[in-house]
């Protein structure tokens, strides 16, 4: 394993439609969570460098998102801060940048913090304008959902999937989120209402759908060997993996998975030296339902196929044979860009310290495995794997 | 006159609204029974991603395709509608490409009225006639919008039809009688939306119309088994001018299926006629204007498959009707194309968008779409690609239906993902969702994609092919 890199606090802020908190009030707030999650106190004045997940700025009236303005907001201006912008894993990607900055000796105490507006903007005016964004033919009408729906109507044709077995995936993640207080919808739902939920974008009805959410979350990195001065409980940044495909959907090889997670899973299993069959958990990027049951085939956890028969059969439920998304997933506990990843990494944190409460899992090698794809025809995919050492 | 007809083609809009519905919206009767004549049939209109440049577009192929041959070898293209898409721009050179025919093709567009479709005809067999020209395509396109509440409106249909000119052909164009008087009949002030009606109904059939008919054409002297395409604003004024005139009218089923369209209209009927050999006589009327022209039909040049476009379409309510010809708008903002229509992204993107090319691999074949975003190969990643113009059929290998979209995107929305029959694969969307499924064999065809800023904005879409929609 990698482990040159060690996460010593993470924390995010109550996902949700959050009218009243501005974007820097966001920031704020995640900085003070991960700060106060640091066992044996934190000093900010020890954070030497910034890197910023925004996904983007026009949801909240902003052209670019410079890497000014979250040190201002946390009270830490004129340090170092770049923002890194990589469609739905930007977070991923500026943990990965992150922790190649302190590996590097270049900086030593790095505050890696996503935070995304999505809810400033009508949905009409905000997330669904992509529609008449990108080509202006082989793109028009082509909002988030469109991404990812394809896949659906594809896999359910190869593989026999069903709408019953979509609909689980959304069970399982409202039920897992019902227990994280920090989940934008923190109530179980039936694969009923699911079912009967309108249609967004044939095969994939309402609850199908992840929200529109507000968030923040953030975590501050520190060389391996100085883990001890913060923390007796660290976690260690075990490998990582980035992947591109073509941004257009007629570009894609296949329908039934996205070759950018299997390459991007790829890497970073082989960089952390171990398999799919050593994670004890996963948050995966489960924007639609479809979503985690590719995640989950092109992960490893599960052959090609047989992702939705594996829901159904609860081996990714709490207590099942790999547990995923146990904070609720994008799905239950929201889907504020940047932020997405800062808080998947957060629940691995807290999964593997063991301090995840109701929803802790059994955690046999030590190993926690997140996951995002994204961007234009899901041509961007990143994996982290979180380790700490089982005694 | 030293022209001929080599081939022809027809294309209806995708809607069909029932006329008499359209009449009790207005409290007039319902049905024709009630009414005389006047709101017989049904009434083609135009989907919200059709127009007169989509039906030119698809007479004009249909007319290409009949006479095998390829576009490149047409030298001239005359079009002749009431509202090309552009009241000002380049609506000509849009078709033009579009078709595939060369850059350096000569010939005009012809608007103004309803009399400009046989304009075009007349200009082209002229060129044709004066050898500036070897083989032209003439192409005749409507889609008026009626002003509310008029009579017209129940009448108002859409259409297009197309023929191939050359010196020689099956069906001869013979003489040529043609007169303008300086009358007010259907018209649309400048910066109007919509066609007024006829101010007198009566004095423009009793003073104008039929009597101009009826001499202009009995001028050409006609034997008395002439099939006649002739004009009928209202649905009565045709009959009434062949009794006059004597012969048969080809034109009545036409008018029936798709209402009044326009500069089409003439052209449609003389389609109807060119299913068998004999004399035939197409009279066209508009802005004043009445031309008549013989044709000696040698030989058939369309059957009655050619004409399946009749009798197809989607029954529509009459407010989807009023929507799509922008009648019936939303409150609120619409959502804005990323790019300005008349941006360098159109400039580059135009030849490909409107000729549907794509880049093919000269390492691997594998063809990456559209070229001009794809410097390299989406396969090999090799770096030399040769502009290619696409199958254009092919099967749906996946597919989204969208309902959830802001305005001006109407819900339901297909998009497909194809495997076209040259081994590219293309997303686009589908002019419809009905028969859309996986396997389903489509076809391309040019719709408008965006009416941007005022500026119609064009593409490819997939139809599902006929026989997948009866099966499916």
């Amino acid at each position: 394993m990698w482990n040159k890199v060690a996460v010593v606090g993470a924390g995010l802020i109550k996902f949700g439609e959050l009218f009243d908190q501005s974007y820097e009030q966001m920031a704020a707030g995640a900085f003070k969570a991960a700060s106060e999650a640091v066992d044996f106190g934190f000093d900010p004045s020890l954070v030497d460098a910034a890197f910023v997940a925004t996904q983007r700025g026009t949801l909240w009236g902003q052209e670019g998102v410079g890497g000014n303005t979250v040190p201002s907001a946390i009270g830490l201006s004129g340090i170092p801060c770049t923002r890194i912008e990589n469609a739905c894993p930007s977070g991923s990607d500026a943990f990965r940048v992150g922790a190649m900055a302190v590996a590097s000796g270049v900086h030593d105490v790095v505050l890696v913090i996503g935070v995304e507006k999505m809810r400033d903007k009508s949905t009409e005016e905000g997330l669904l304008a992509r529609a008449a964004a990108g080509h202006p033919i082989y793109t028009r009408g082509e909002t988030a959902p469109v991404l990812f729906a394809p896949f659906a109507t594809r896999h359910m044709h190869e593989f026999g999937t069903t709408r019953e077995m979509l609909a689980h995936v959304a069970v399982k993640n409202h039920h897992n989120g019902a227990l994280d207080p920090y989940a934008h919808f923190q109530d179980e739902i039936t694969v009923e209402q699911v079912l009967e939920s309108p249609p967004v974008c044939h095969p994939l009805h309402l609850l199908d759908c992840c929200p529109q959410t507000d968030g923040a979350a953030a975590a501050i990195l520190v060389p391996a060997e100085r883990a001890a001065e913060f923390t007796d409980k660290p976690v260690y940044v075990g490998g990582f993996g980035v992947a591109t495909d073509h941004p257009y959907l007629h570009e894609k090889s296949t329908f039934v998975g996205l070759p950018a997670t299997v390459a991007a899973s790829q890497r970073a299993y082989e960089m952390a030296g171990l398999g799919p069959s050593d994670v004890d958990m996963a948050e995966v990027h489960d924007c639609f339902t479809i979503t985690e049951i590719l995640d989950i085939e092109d992960l490893g956890f599960v052959e090609k196929g047989k992702g939705g028969q594996a829901v159904l059969d609860g081996e990714t439920q709490l207590g099942g044979r790999i547990p995923i998304n146990t904070s609720g997933g994008l799905l239950a506990k929201g889907h504020p860009i940047g932020a997405t990843v800062v808080a998947q990494l957060t629940e691995c944190w807290w999964q593997l310290r063991e301090e995840a409460g109701e929803r802790q899992v059994a955690i046999r090698n030590g190993i926690a495995l997140q996951h995002n794809v994204g961007g234009r025809g899901s041509g961007v995919s990143v994996v982290n794997i979180l380790t700490r050492p089982v005694t | 006159m030293g022209a001929a007809i080599l081939a022809c083609g027809g294309a209806a809009p995708d809607w069909r609204v029932d006329a008499g519905g359209v009449r009790a919206a207005w409290g007039g009767p319902a049905r024709a029974a009630e009414s005389g004549k006047q709101a017989k049939g049904r009434i083609a209109v135009c989907a919200p991603d059709e127009d007169t440049l989509t039906l030119a577009w698809e007479a004009g192929s249909r007319a290409v395709a009949a006479a095998g041959l390829d576009p490149d070898a047409i030298d001239g293209l005359w079009w002749g509608t009431t509202r090309p898409p552009f009241a000002e721009g380049p609506s000509h050179a849009y078709l033009a490409s579009a078709l595939g025919l060369r850059p350096s093709a000569r010939g005009a567009l012809l608007s103004g009225s309803t009399h400009s479709g046989v304009d075009a005809l007349l200009a082209a067999a002229d060129a044709v006639t004066a050898g500036s020209v070897s083989t032209a395509l003439v192409v005749a396109s409507d889609a008026l919008v009626p002003g509310l509440g008029t009579a017209f409106e129940a009448r108002c249909g859409a259409g297009a039809a197309a023929f191939l000119l050359s010196a020689s052909g099956p069906a001869t164009l013979g003489p040529v009688a043609t007169h303008s008087r300086p009358v007010v009949d259907r018209y649309r002030g400048d910066g109007e939306e919509a066609t007024r009606d006829l101010y007198d109904a009566r004095l423009f059939r009793e003073e104008v119309f039929v009597p101009e008919i009826v001499e202009i054409a009995g001028s050409l002297e006609m034997p008395d088994d002439t099939r006649w395409s002739l004009p009928d604003p209202d649905g009565r004024m045709a009959a009434a001018a062949c009794r006059r005139l004597g012969g048969e009218l080809a034109s009545a089923s036409v008018f029936e299926a798709l209402g009044d369209s326009g500069a089409a209209a003439p052209f449609l009927g003389l389609v109807a006629t060119l299913t068998s050999p004999g004399p035939a006589g197409v009279v066209a009327y508009g802005g004043g204007r009445t031309t008549a022209v013989a044709v000696d039909v040698g030989g058939p040049l369309s059957d009655v498959a050619d004409l399946a476009f009749l009798v197809g379409g989607r029954e529509v309510s009459y407010a989807e009707a009023l929507r799509s010809r922008r009648q019936l708008v939303p409150s609120g903002e619409t959502v804005e194309m990323g790019l300005p229509p008349g941006g360098a992204a159109f400039v580059r993107g135009n030849p490909e968008m409107l000729g549907l090319l794509g880049g093919r691999c000269v390492d691997c074949g594998t063809i990456s779409t559209p070229p001009s975003i794809h410097p390299h190969c989406v396969s090999c990643g090799g770096p030399k690609l040769e502009p290619v113009a696409l199958a254009r059929t092919g099967t749906v290998h996946t597919y989204v239906v969208n309902h959830t979209m802001p305005a001006p995107f109407e819900a339901p929305l297909a998009l497909a993902v194809l495997d076209l029959d040259d081994g590219a694969r293309l997303m686009v969307q589908a002019t419809s969702p009905e028969g859309v499924e996986i396997g389903a064999d489509v076809e391309l065809v040019l719709r408008r994609y965006a009416l941007e800023r005022g500026v119609p904005v064009y593409g490819f879409k997939a139809r599902p092919k006929p026989t997948t929609r009866i099966a499916g």
